[in-house]
């Protein structure tokens, strides 16, 4: 139990460095929770718990990437809402893994080809989604993803090429491309 | 370079996670080897489609609602400064300690979690004891008296807890306190062991069946869960394992005597 010298309610000192050290991943943290609710309103709603829990451990952090310590702990209070929602309606299905996610409409991205990305990425199964997300979209380093994830490195690396393998069919089958590379579309 | 060591090579080149020395070396591999050649370029399609995806900014509501918040932690704890200044060195370290194992707790740094419950469960057990022992009031009723105690209750919660002192065992009861744990008001008891508070959550079990106390230990915390005569019991302490396994006996027995 190292530094245990803060306080658990933070003072307003706390909530102006939280505001400088971990306001700007503010966009990170809802991206993430958006590709993992792959719901904007459920998003909103993780985002706003995850960073009022990263204030009451701000005290935790000790420098470093803020980023990827906000990412992890977003991550942690999705799961936690997963399981109060799955503890509420046992009978509701979770996770269905073969959602297609945010329809196009929602995601307002333009043309065919990024709708089709987006729709492939959302229905990814989690474990494969959250480490493309991480990896491609946030740019995070294997290290980072690995602290994100709570995994080994190698682990990291093996899941990725998994993912990166199963997105890569499920678009050429979605693009009907199935003769041609990627970088063909 | 063979061609199998290429192709596990391509997403680490990548990703960049490669050495300048591997990468030179990789580079002269992939001169000879088209496959892995091609291997690199989908590869890196797949990327750049991803990465060409339009991010979601942060919607500004969202944006609005977290500044509120922040607002108001900030304020509050200036009100709070006045009274804190009062608090005792000792409850000042509980809180401390409190917040650390809270946030290891949650954000799972300790690895392994309280098996059968969430870590928001953990978190709130501990919270509530730590309210017991940081406070200079730990008790809303002080008596040490369960003729006292379990009337106290009656018109508070929706349920009457048995209360039993327990000082033959070796933790007087203290008195009792109302919390909020998963959503509704429970009954806390509260005894004390030489120095130190142990807080006895309560409520009726769903299942009518038993379950022996599971006693886990956590960073100075001794947390114990347990099913007996229709109650869930939750005990949070600061004392050893093996004083919380004589609490959870203590307890036991006294419910078997009836109350």
């Amino acid at each position: 139990m190292d530094g245990m010298s803060d306080a658990l309610q933070p003072d307003g000192e706390t909530v102006e460095r939280f505001r400088t050290v971990m306001l700007p991943h503010l966009d990170a943290a809802y991206g993430f929770a958006r590709w993992l609710t792959r719901d904007p309103v459920q998003a909103q709603d993780v985002a706003q718990e995850a960073m009022l829990r990263a204030l009451r451990y701000f005290h935790a952090f000790r420098g470093g990437e803020a980023r990827p310590w906000l990412l992890r702990i977003v991550r942690n209070t999705w799961l936690d809402a997963r399981k109060r929602r799955a503890a509420e309606q046992p009978l509701e299905v979770v996770e269905d893994e073969a959602a297609e996610g945010p329809t196009p409409e929602q995601s307002a991205i333009a043309g065919d080809r990024r709708r089709q990305v987006a729709a492939a990425l959302a229905a990814l199964p989690t474990e494969a989604r959250e480490i493309l997300v991480l990896r491609e979209i946030e740019d995070l380093t294997y290290k980072e993803i690995a602290a994100v994830l709570d995994l080994p490195i190698g682990t990291v690396m093996s899941r990725l090429a998994r993912a990166r393998e199963k997105l890569a069919g499920d678009l050429q089958s979605r693009l009907g491309r199935r003769d041609h590379g990627l970088r063909d579309l | 370079m063979d061609c199998a060591t290429c192709e596990a090579m391509v997403d680490v080149y990548l990703d960049g996670e490669m050495s300048a020395a591997d990468c030179a070396e990789f580079e002269r591999a992939l001169v000879l080897c088209p496959d892995c050649r091609k291997r690199l370029d989908d590869a890196r399609a797949l990327s750049a489609l991803l990465r060409e995806l339009p991010p979601e900014p942060a919607p500004d509501l969202l944006r609005a609602r977290i500044d509120r918040e922040l607002h108001a932690i900030a304020g509050r704890s200036q009100d709070t400064a006045v009274a804190g200044r009062s608090v005792s060195r000792a409850s000042l370290r509980w809180t401390a300690m409190a917040a650390s194992l809270v946030a290891a707790v949650s954000i799972g740094w300790l690895g392994g979690s309280l098996s059968t419950q969430g870590s928001r469960d953990a978190d709130e057990l501990t919270a509530g004891f730590l309210r017991v022992a940081s406070s200079e009031h730990p008790v809303d009723v002080v008596s040490s008296d369960r003729h006292t105690v379990k009337p106290w209750f009656a018109g508070k919660i929706s349920y009457s807890p048995p209360v039993h002192d327990l000082t033959a065992d070796g933790f007087p009861l203290l008195g009792g306190r109302i919390d909020i744990y998963d959503g509704r008001k429970v009954a806390v008891l509260v005894y004390r062991h030489n120095q130190h508070k142990v807080a006895l959550t309560l409520w009726p079990a769903a299942s009518g069946n038993g379950a022996p106390a599971r006693i886990e230990q956590r960073d100075g915390f001794v947390l114990a869960q347990w099913r007996r005569d229709g109650f869930e019991l939750r005990a949070v302490s600061d004392i050893e394992p093996a004083e919380m396994t004589a609490f959870t006996k203590a307890v036991d027995r006294s419910l078997a005597t009836g109350g």
